[in-house]
């Protein structure tokens, strides 16, 4: 879906190029329109020419990143299918609507939302997404950023009417899935600039993981983070916890729920059913 | 203890609480599905059976990948305590059930233990196995009236044809 939309861009940015490069070439009609705007404007800034943009086209669809948002993947319960399904058309028409971009937990997002008490109406946050959570169209994402010393956490829901924009200013993996011990980490680590620029990002190949690992306040933390079951890999324990401390966290451990069968829950098939579907429809679309 | 609804409804939850707690359950899961390898048919209560009838299903299901791949090396050898059952579930039975991709195990009740508890008792097997068949096989009675009345008529059926063809 997200490689579709990224494509009718390019397209769509390719056609109008094209369509500048075919003025300047007719020599004459560019010199005529120049005279007429000189006659009746005032003389023009220099603008410096567009950079063009080199479109690859022998990469082809399958060279893109496949990527199925995880609020598509129902969960295991006992409702019947056709709530899922009802649910996936409507979250397929508002994404028409919304272009909501690829992102993982750890990336770095602006969103606009309507604000009736904002001037100009709409609010704008940036922030570094630590979770990602919800199914179907009440999927939530938060945005954590520290502004004027406070630290400030938002969660959205991607599906709500009110949010007008959904950009992505930096696209990458973290360490972990759930970003949530940067609570209690030093705040250099969640400060994001609010005017950052988006970083350009390939649509094809891996998508690149920070491999940081954050220094942590003195405890108590919100959270035990050192215990097995929060399972966390971005921290640096060794500059905060002594091996006694790391030991005794480790009684907390389960081993046997790896092997517990009961508790698996492989949705490898789902999503490429779900995915498959949502490429048939993304074509669907575009044929109209 | 609030005698609440909530203490009723499991919210969900699919597994048992067997034993003292969650490694309790998961050890005494494990000794049954050990002895079911071995033996291929045992005698436990019916709520443990039932458990370890689907742990045993997927066992099989993991051990048909090979004994080549990883994960279903680690599963067998966890599930598994007596590790001389680890080449007789890869090399016995999952050729046994390569045909099936579901139910392979069969489970009958019993009557309950008098001797101790009289806890409802079951039988757990694995389908295929050496011992005689857990119900009898009925066999019909060929010299009832309708049997006799049927095997007349598909008689005179088939001469018709014979006589036709």
């Amino acid at each position: 879906m997200a490689a579709c939309i990224q494509r009718l861009d390019r397209a769509i940015f390719s056609i109008r190029l094209l369509r500048n490069v075919q003025l300047h070439n007719e020599r004459s009609l560019s010199t005529s329109l120049h005279r007429l705007a000189l006659d009746t404007e005032q003389p023009s800034k220099f603008t410096p020419p567009v950079k063009p943009v080199i479109i690859d086209k022998t990469q082809s669809v399958a060279s893109l990143r496949k990527f199925l948002s995880p609020e598509f993947v129902p969960p295991r319960q006992r409702t019947k299918p056709i709530k899922f399904t009802i649910e996936r058309k409507d979250m397929i028409r508002r994404r028409k609507v919304l272009n909501i971009p690829e992102f993982y937990v750890g990336s770095i997002l602006a969103v606009t939302m309507t604000d009736p008490h904002a001037t100009g109406k709409n609010n704008r946050f940036v922030g570094i997404c630590i979770q990602r959570g919800g199914r179907g169209l009440g999927a939530t994402f938060v945005l954590r950023n520290i502004i004027d010393n406070q630290g400030v956490e938002i969660c959205y829901e991607m599906y709500s009417p009110r949010v007008q924009q959904i950009e992505v200013l930096k696209l990458e993996k973290r360490l972990d899935d759930n970003l949530m011990y940067l609570r209690d980490a030093l705040p250099e680590f969640c400060t994001v600039d609010t005017d950052m620029k988006p970083q350009p990002s390939s649509p094809t190949g891996e998508v690149p993981v920070n491999k940081t690992r954050v220094r942590m306040l003195p405890k108590p933390w919100s959270k035990r983070w050192e215990r097995p079951k929060y399972d966390v890999k971005g921290i640096r324990f060794d500059l905060c916890l002594s091996p006694e401390q790391m030991e005794h966290a480790q009684k907390w451990a389960q081993p046997w729920v790896e092997y517990d069968m009961l508790k698996e829950y492989d949705t490898s098939k789902l999503e490429e059913a779900i995915y498959t579907e949502l490429q048939q429809e993304a074509a669907a679309a575009t044929a109209k | 203890m609030r005698l609440t609804l909530q203490s009723l409804i499991s919210h969900g939850r699919v597994a048992r609480r067997i034993g003292l707690g969650p490694e309790s359950r998961i050890n005494i899961l494990r000794n049954i599905l050990t002895g079911l390898v071995r033996h291929e048919r045992i005698e436990t209560t019916t709520g443990r059976a039932d458990e370890v009838r689907f742990y045993a299903e997927k066992l099989i299901d993991y051990a048909k990948k090979g004994d080549t791949d990883e994960k279903a090396m680690k599963m067998a050898s966890f599930w598994l305590t007596e590790k001389d059952l680890v080449p007789k579930l890869f090399k016995v039975l999952a050729p046994r059930f390569e045909t099936q991709s579901k139910d392979y195990t069969r489970m009958a009740r019993l009557p309950a233990r008098m001797n101790l508890d009289r806890a409802k008792m079951a039988v757990l097997e694995y389908k295929g196995n050496p011992y005689p068949p857990l119900s009898p096989i009925r066999k019909e009675n060929e010299l009832t009236l309708i049997n006799q009345l049927l095997k007349a008529y598909r008689e005179e059926r088939s001469q018709l044809f014979a006589a036709k063809a």
